[in-house]
């Protein structure tokens, strides 16, 4: 194939990053602007939030809804009980989604199909219509008005999307590389370990990432199971911003601010084994 | 032993889904067969197939269905098509990369109700710029409110549920683009194949199973996702961005008819039952091919 | 000489005693939660606390806009409270299935009974009769008018009929970017609905000697045909259609429309964001009969059925209800009073609350309740008359069929109780 002259090259290759970034940039606009939307209405004061709805930034910006949020209400608290439901399920439905995922992806066993429809199915039925029995359930044990309880409802919830999608990631590792160590003398658990795991970190990292959010932003079970504001999440306490007087829009956008930071901060820290994922598939080639 | 492995295996979901979600499914599901009424205490006489009849004469019930298959199309196809896009354009390195992901991904992490709000907020001609942006590009003949349209009201919810669903797509689709060993394109570069040829041949099959099993949980979820709509228009103007998952919302907590709001929720599973098994068959003749 | 065994069994009996009288926990619910309000609540609540040692009482405020789903759920589940705050829509509900606690012979007994305005005993026992709640205060309504925007326009006054209040509304909706009326298309609605209906024929009853309703009667078409034209003209913002009460309040409050109707307690909204000249309140305009009949709300204290300490329950009531007790919440709620003598009480005698007091002297504005008392009501006001009245709105559907459609529900409701009752 005759070589092509390097400068049409170089032009196209321009031309391709050119687009790539523009790309790229009309994405980060779209998912940004609602966000800085969120974060004027914040630093709006509340007697210029309606006289100056459209400007891009109000004339006078003011942190006072941020204070009133940390000090005056009871948001510590419940951003404090949404970290620890969140972050427990995250680890919880991982967990048990590797294995069962794993167990998708490996073994043909007696069921296998309708265990995997069973799980589809549960997906199906509106949440709305299984609040009531699901309360009825945890009631005798004690599990209503609690964090436990909100954990084992959420890792129920979440498990069969991130074992299909631990599935999904387990079978894109080629099986001869479990059989190699094994042929070498490992068993299947220490084949997991030092072989498949590293390799499904990619896999793992999305995981996470997604129980993580699901669970941080579910409001109708945290809603309707506790009531108390010792065990009640954020999104609960967002609704509480709404009163029947007013909606107290200022205050309610602060804390969805500051309630962007944990899972900001998850994504980031998720994000490093995406990474390493990668590095080490490269190395594997 | 060796035979009990993957038993043993899928036991902890098995336990925590049945106990959870399969008890709790079957029960909300009887209620279709009975004349449930929360707190009425003379309420729950068992009444057999009398709420799906009335649900074939209810209007309200057909309206929703349609509002349901357009919300879930369009709903579905932009959030993959865009999240494609993003994807690919992601799983190429260059400078700044973290942050632009972090910065897509972001709209995933805000709760459904506060993204309804927010773009309720933006639709809103008194205090939000979109309509009169969309008025200075033609789209609208005055700077007016979307979602008080009975026309285009849905596009609103559908358009939040966009912005939020397209990080969801992205991110799978991302990691598994990046499972895809690395030397079987450098194989293909090798071999003198160019970039749509490489996407054809290598990028879709490895990614159809992927694609194929989140298109359908997504799908079904959306089907059901009924917070948006709520937040963001009730249903109304009249009814007209009323879905399946939001009439059964209202069925069941403001008429308090539990046994109604489980017959719509039934027809609807019905319904996601047989979109379903059509998906997996497709999956099937996929994984068949490749 | 007192048997060992009986001292034993005595302490035993003092130390079971102590530790019930130590545990009684109450549950109290509130539903028109507001950050403000809980804190004068949890203040009247220690001080109950403070007055019956070994009482705790736990406070449970639910956000108002899942409010109802939240409680029922709570309820169905077996997990009622001692003591909630009760709107009138919902009395019924919890009534008809028998989950109340009749107030009658707690209110037989009590000293203040007495100092209840008559209109109070009269709303309490709007269901069945029976009080079956303690109304902590009388929510009517009453026209909110933006003074700038009047002035603007060159109208001297609030209107005081109907056709001055669509004159008016006319010539604000001339001025660029400004409406006449903050029409309340979405929920909670029907009130204006019904305001505007009665006005127009003159007399609010809803129901025919024979149990029908009289929706379907032509003057009621004509009633509802005029708050139809209000918003087809123009006299309304367009979004209005789909406005539920925080649009409407910020509507008026942001000067994008000039009139709304509205209980006291948007008062507090309103006085947060605008200031006293600003605005006004005047009575509902009255109709070519030459009555108004603005709708009368209440909300107030009742007790469960299921509770375990029902005469503590009460003394909590009285503790949250009492004369000086209400004084202090009305403050902070803006209701109506429900005693006869705090109508001299300062908080009422600012400018704003003149305007309800003229309004409740004046004979020719007939305070009008809702029939709550009719099963499933909620669901009438919150979803059918939504549904078709904004389809009114949009020429979907004629004001003739949506009163039809009105008056169907209702009659079954009306025989609903009917059967009920045998």
């Amino acid at each position: 194939m005759p070589p092509r002259p390097m400068h049409h090259l170089r032009n196209l290759r321009a031309l391709g990053w050119l687009l790539h970034y523009a790309a790229l940039g009309g994405f980060l606009l779209f998912a940004l602007f609602p966000l800085f939307w969120l974060l004027k209405v914040s630093v709006t004061p509340n007697d210029l939030l309606f006289n100056e709805g459209v400007r891009l930034w109000p004339s006078h910006a003011s942190l006072e809804h941020y204070v009133s949020v940390l000090r005056h209400s009871q948001f510590p608290l419940f951003f404090r009980n949404s970290l620890i439901v969140s972050g427990v399920t995250a680890v919880l439905t991982s967990l048990v989604a590797s294995a069962a995922g794993y167990a998708f992806s490996r073994f043909t066993f007696r069921g296998k199909a309708w265990l995997v429809g069973l799980m589809l199915v549960t997906q199906m039925f509106p949440l709305v219509m299984i609040v009531a029995p699901i309360f009825r359930l945890l009631t005798p044990l004690g599990l209503t008005n609690s964090l436990t309880g909100l954990v084992v409802v959420y890792t129920a919830f979440n498990v069969p999307f991130a074992s299909f999608l631990m599935q999904s990631f387990f079978e894109g590792i080629p099986r001869e590389l479990e059989e190699a160590a094994w042929i070498d003398g490992a068993t299947r658990l220490q084949g997991l370990r030092r072989i498949i795991l590293p390799l499904t970190l990619p896999g793992l990292a999305a995981t996470l990432g997604f129980v993580f959010t699901a669970a941080w932003s579910e409001l109708l079970f945290a809603l309707m199971l506790n009531s108390s504001a010792a065990v009640s999440t954020f999104p609960v306490g967002l609704l509480g911003f709404v009163s029947k007087f007013s909606v107290d829009f200022g205050q309610m956008m602060a804390a969805g601010v500051l309630a962007l930071l944990p899972v900001c901060a998850f994504f980031l820290l998720v994000q490093r084994y995406l990474v390493q994922g990668l590095t080490a598939g490269a190395v594997k080639g | 032993m060796r035979r009990l492995e993957p038993y043993l295996y899928t036991l902890p979901a098995v336990l925590l889904i049945a106990s959870i979600l399969l008890v709790p499914l079957v029960i909300g599901l009887s209620y279709a067969f009975r004349d449930i009424t929360l707190l009425d205490p003379r309420s729950g006489s068992f009444i057999g197939l009398e709420h799906f009849r009335d649900l074939l004469t209810d209007s309200g019930f057909w309206g929703a269905l349609r509002n349901t298959l357009t919300w879930t199309f369009a709903s579905v196809v932009l959030q993959v098509g865009l999240g494609l896009a993003l994807a690919l354009l992601l799983n190429r390195e260059f400078p700044g990369r973290g942050l632009i992901r972090l910065g897509v991904f972001l709209p995933w992490a805000v709760p459904s109700f506060l993204c309804g709000l927010d773009w309720a907020w933006l639709f809103n001609p008194v205090i939000g710029p979109l309509p009169d942006w969309f008025h200075s590009i033609g789209l609208m003949q005055r700077p007016e409110n979307l979602l008080s349209d009975p026309q285009h009201a849905l596009w609103g919810p559908i358009i939040a549920n966009v912005w939020w669903g397209i990080p969801f797509f992205a991110i799978t689709l991302l990691a598994a683009l990046q499972s895809i060993p690395r030397d079987i394109y450098e194989a293909a570069v090798m071999d003198g194949a160019g970039a749509w040829v490489r996407f054809r041949r290598i990028t879709l099959p490895f990614l159809a199973p992927t694609i194929a099993i989140t298109v359908l949980l997504r799908t079904v979820w959306i089907a059901n996702f009924a917070d948006l709509i709520v937040v963001m228009t009730r249903g109304g103007p009249a009814d007209t961005t009323q879905t399946l998952a939001s009439y059964i919302f209202t069925q069941a907590f403001q008429r308090l008819d539990f046994g109604y709001a489980s017959a719509v929720a039934a027809a609807l599973l019905i319904l996601l039952l047989a979109y379903a098994l059509c998906v997996l068959a497709l999956r099937r003749t996929f994984a068949v091919r490749s | 000489m007192i048997p060992r065994r009986c001292l034993l069994l005595a302490a035993a009996c003092l130390l079971l005693t102590a530790r019930l009288y130590a545990d009684t926990d109450l549950k109290l619910v509130e539903v028109l939660t507001s950050p403000e309000r809980t804190e004068t609540l949890k203040s009247l609540v220690a001080a109950f606390e403070r007055r019956n040692p070994g009482t705790h009482v736990e406070i449970i405020s639910l956000a108002w806009s899942t409010a109802f789903e939240k409680l029922a759920t709570m309820v169905a589940a077996g997990d009622a409270p001692d003591v909630v705050e009760m709107p009138d829509r919902w009395v019924s509900l919890y009534a008809d299935n028998g989950m109340l606690e009749s107030l009658e012979p707690y209110l037989a007994g009590w000293s203040e009974t007495r100092q209840l305005t008559p209109r109070t005993l009269e709303v309490a026992r709007a269901v069945d009769h029976t009080a079956w709640l303690l109304p902590y205060g009388l929510y009517l309504r009453a026209l909110f008018y933006n003074k700038v925007l009047f002035r603007r326009a060159g109208i001297a006054g609030p209107p005081a009929t109907l056709d001055e209040l669509r004159a008016d509304a006319k010539r604000i909706s001339a001025l660029p970017g400004k409406s006449g009326y903050c029409l309340r298309g979405g929920p909670g609605g029907l009130n204006a609905w019904i305001i505007f209906g009665a006005a127009m024929v003159g007399n609010n009853v809803f129901f025919r000697p024979d149990g029908t309703s009289t929706l379907t009667d032509a003057d009621w078409v004509r009633g509802t045909t005029w708050v139809v034209e209000l918003y087809r003209e123009g006299l309304a913002p367009r979004d209005s259609v789909n406005w539920g009460f925080n649009e409407v309040v910020a509507g008026f409050y942001s000067g994008t429309c000039a009139m709304m109707d509205q209980d006291p307690d948007a008062l507090i909204a309103v006085a947060g964001r605008m200031k006293p000249e600003q605005f006004g309140i005047a009575p509902m305009p009255k109709g070519p009969a030459g009555k108004a009949f603005p709708t009368l709300g209440y909300v107030g204290w009742s007790i469960f059925r299921r509770s375990l300490y029902r005469e503590l329950d009460w003394k909590l009531i009285q503790a949250l209800d009492g004369p000086e007790a209400n004084r202090i919440w009305n403050q902070r709620v803006g209701a109506l009073p429900i005693y006869q003598s705090a109508q001299n009480d300062p908080l009422y005698s600012s400018a704003q609350f003149q305007g309800w007091f003229a309004e409740l002297s004046d004979p020719g504005e007939v305070p009008t309740v809702m029939p709550t008392y009719l099963p499933g009501f909620a669901y009438f006001a919150d979803s059918l008359v939504v549904r078709t009245s904004q389809q009114a709105l949009l020429g979907q559907l004629s004001p003739a069929e949506m009163n039809r459609q009105w008056a169907t529900y209702l009659n079954k409701a009306r025989r609903k109780l009917a059967s009920r009752k045998h």
